[in-house]
């Protein structure tokens, strides 16, 4: 344990100004009614702060990414109300949560997820595609980008000519190239080593700066220091939550 | 996908390909043929005619020649040829002789191909067997017998240049055992006197059987179309079958496909965006496979001379086709095929793409 860090116990839903996201009593079971169900989230509710870094920590299994990807729009939850700036998304058709997706998240994977076909500026381009943006200004964007993380020299690269840090570069700069005010980042760390992840540190730091909201799920205290704010989740359950010291 | 598709699509070009070209062929030779062709009634079908029938045709107003022929498939090793027995002074007018004269007792005349796939030239003895079916029991054995080549000829048609022997028509009647009958008589009239010359046939014998060169025509036309529609209909079954093949290997693997749907759709594709894409994909796979098996049906037929595919339509005939193999590429078939690779490829992406679209990006990711 880092002593910079001084733990609280925060489970209760305080109302805030600059609320962004609140969970309200989110579910996620997994082949539920089945021998085999799985009650990956159990009742969860917290408010995301505008603005803020927050850590969602936990072992491995123990539903940070069911979570996360609830809170980014690529899963449902079970039960349970998840709102973005007070509007109620839990309900949102497929299109509407194809355009919030696009407009306000950044999604990078913990295994990045990037198309194997597409070389690096294409993979970054990619989600303007549909959005009728010539290819001449989409490949513009993806290297401004590219150029901005320190990949200027990546661009023509498939992803299997990267290693994990600069995929996950990849993937950030793809996050980004719709400029949306939400990153989410899962197990940032975990694919990557130490000096590509002191690397991504100033990046997040970056955005952060930018004002942009920053969600990482992960288990590497490494990390913390950054947070404003750390979720501790057990077996589904949101166990508590705790602001390191630094920003006492 | 693009080979699995010029896989499926390959056949169906170089058969309607080959059909087609066979099928002009064969009309080379029914409209260089005789006006009427004369046989006789056995049992319902096609019989023998007496030899000395030829002399009463003659008379006929309106006729201008009545030959006797006798066909009958004949080997020469283990290869079927057709033989052609004719009278020594009427050769077929679509027969040009390049070399040597016109077959004598104990000669044959071969076409230039065959000539050069037997390695055989005038003057040489040439083995040809007939199948026989055996009085006592009944079982066929085949007769051999040496003739010497007299003369070699060439034709339009590739077919006959490497499978039609002709033979003085006395030698094929004793070689057959037919004493004093041949198979037809073929009869040439004056313009416009088809039908009466026809119906003048009927009245001198009731047991003919006539069948002009319309007649023919449409015989061979409506075989082929036959044929034609078996494959066709053949082809659409296999092509059915071949639908949930593609299903499974649609693109890049059916999983790695979700995946990547689950990636757009996380980063804010909409479900109508990726069918989009896939629709589009999906025409540029057939604008892509479909020339690529045009291509490649042509070049097969063409350079390696329909290989393994000729024999399915063109009868009796080996892996090796021993003459090249007549063919004519339509655009017709060539527009089918590029709607089969569109369909194909519709089927199997469009389907399974709305799948992996519909549900959440977390799970199609998975
Ligand atoms: N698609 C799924 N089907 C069934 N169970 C799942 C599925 N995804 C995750 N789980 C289960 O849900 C629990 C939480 O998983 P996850 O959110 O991936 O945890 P973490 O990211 O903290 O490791 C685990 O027990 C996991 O096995
Ligand atoms: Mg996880």
């Amino acid at each position: 344990m880092i002593d910079t860090e001084h733990r609280t116990q925060n489970t209760e839903l305080r109302s805030q100004d600059n609320e962004l996201i609140r969970c309200d009593g989110i579910w996620k079971i997994y082949n539920e009614a089945k021998p085999h169900e799985v009650r990956a989230l159990v009742d969860v509710s917290f408010v995301v702060e505008k603005g803020s870094f927050t850590i969602f920590n936990g072992p491995s299994g123990s539903g940070k990414t069911t979570l996360i990807s609830i809170i980014g729009a690529i899963d449902r939850p079970s039960r349970g109300r998840a709102y973005l700036d007070g509007k109620d998304i839990t309900d949102f058709s497929d299109v509407t949560l194809s355009l919030l997706r696009r407009k306000r998240i950044g999604f990078v994977f913990q295994n990045f997820n990037l198309v194997p076909r597409l070389s690096a500026w294409e993979n970054v381009s990619a989600p303007l595609i549909p959005q009728g943006i010539r290819e001449k200004d989409r490949k513009y964007r993806a290297m401004q980008l590219l150029d901005k993380i320190g990949l200027s020299d990546r661009v023509h690269h498939a992803p299997e000519e990267l290693s994990g840090g600069e995929q996950q570069r990849v993937a950030i700069a793809r996050a980004l190239v719709n400029n949306p005010d939400i990153i989410i980042l899962d197990e940032p760390t975990s694919n990557i080593d130490v000096e590509a992840a002191s690397l991504l540190i100033d990046i997040l730091k970056g955005l952060k700066a930018e004002g942009k909201t920053i969600l990482i799920s992960s288990h590497d205290e490494g990390l913390f220091v950054n947070a404003d704010i750390i979720f501790e989740i057990r077996h589904g359950h949101l166990a508590g939550s705790w602001v390191p010291l630094v920003h006492r | 996908m693009v080979f699995c598709l010029i896989a499926i699509l390959f056949p169906f070009i170089s058969a309607i390909a080959i059909l087609e070209g066979v099928k002009v062929q064969s009309r080379v030779s029914v409209n260089e043929g005789a006006d009427i062709y004369v046989t006789m009634d056995m049992y319902g079908r096609n019989g023998v005619i007496p030899l000395e029938m030829a002399e009463g045709i003659k008379k006929i107003d309106g006729v201008i020649k009545a030959v006797p022929r006798v066909i009958s498939r004949i080997y020469i090793g283990s290869r079927l040829a057709v033989l052609l027995g004719i009278p020594i002074d009427e050769p077929p007018s679509s027969l040009s002789f390049i070399k040597g004269s016109i077959p004598q007792r104990g000669e044959i005349v071969i076409g230039k191909r065959m000539a050069e796939d037997l390695n055989m030239d005038i003057g040489n003895n040439l083995s040809i067997g007939v199948r026989v079916i055996a009085i006592i029991d009944h079982r066929p054995y085949i007769i051999k017998k040496l003739y010497r080549i007299s003369g070699i000829f060439d034709s339009e048609s590739s077919i006959w240049t490497s499978g039609l022997v002709m033979m003085n028509i006395d030698d094929a009647i004793s070689t057959f055992e037919m004493d004093g009958f041949v198979t037809d008589i073929a009869v040439y009239v004056r313009p416009g006197y088809e039908v009466s010359v026809s119906e003048n046939l009927q009245k001198m014998n009731s047991f003919f059987r006539i069948q002009t060169k319309d007649l023919v025509k449409t015989y061979v036309e409506r075989g082929f179309n036959t044929k034609g529609g078996i494959f066709v209909a053949l082809y659409t079954v296999a092509f059915a079958l071949a639908i949930p093949a593609i299903l499974v290997s649609s693109g890049f693997g059916l999983s790695d496909r979700r995946k990547e749907i689950g990636i757009l759709k996380a980063t804010g594709w909409q479900t109508h965006e990726v069918l989009e894409m896939v629709f589009f994909e999906s025409i540029i796979l057939a604008l892509i496979s479909a020339p690529a098996a045009f291509i490649l049906s042509f070049v097969w037929i063409k350079l390696f001379n329909g290989l393994f595919i000729a024999q399915i339509f063109i009868a009796e005939i080996g892996s090796m086709p021993p003459f090249p193999v007549p063919s004519r590429f339509m655009p017709l078939p060539f527009i089918l095929s590029f709607f089969f690779a569109l369909i194909l490829t519709m089927v199997g992406s469009i389907y399974s793409t709305w799948r992996a679209a519909i549900i959440p990006p977390a799970e199609a990711m998975r």
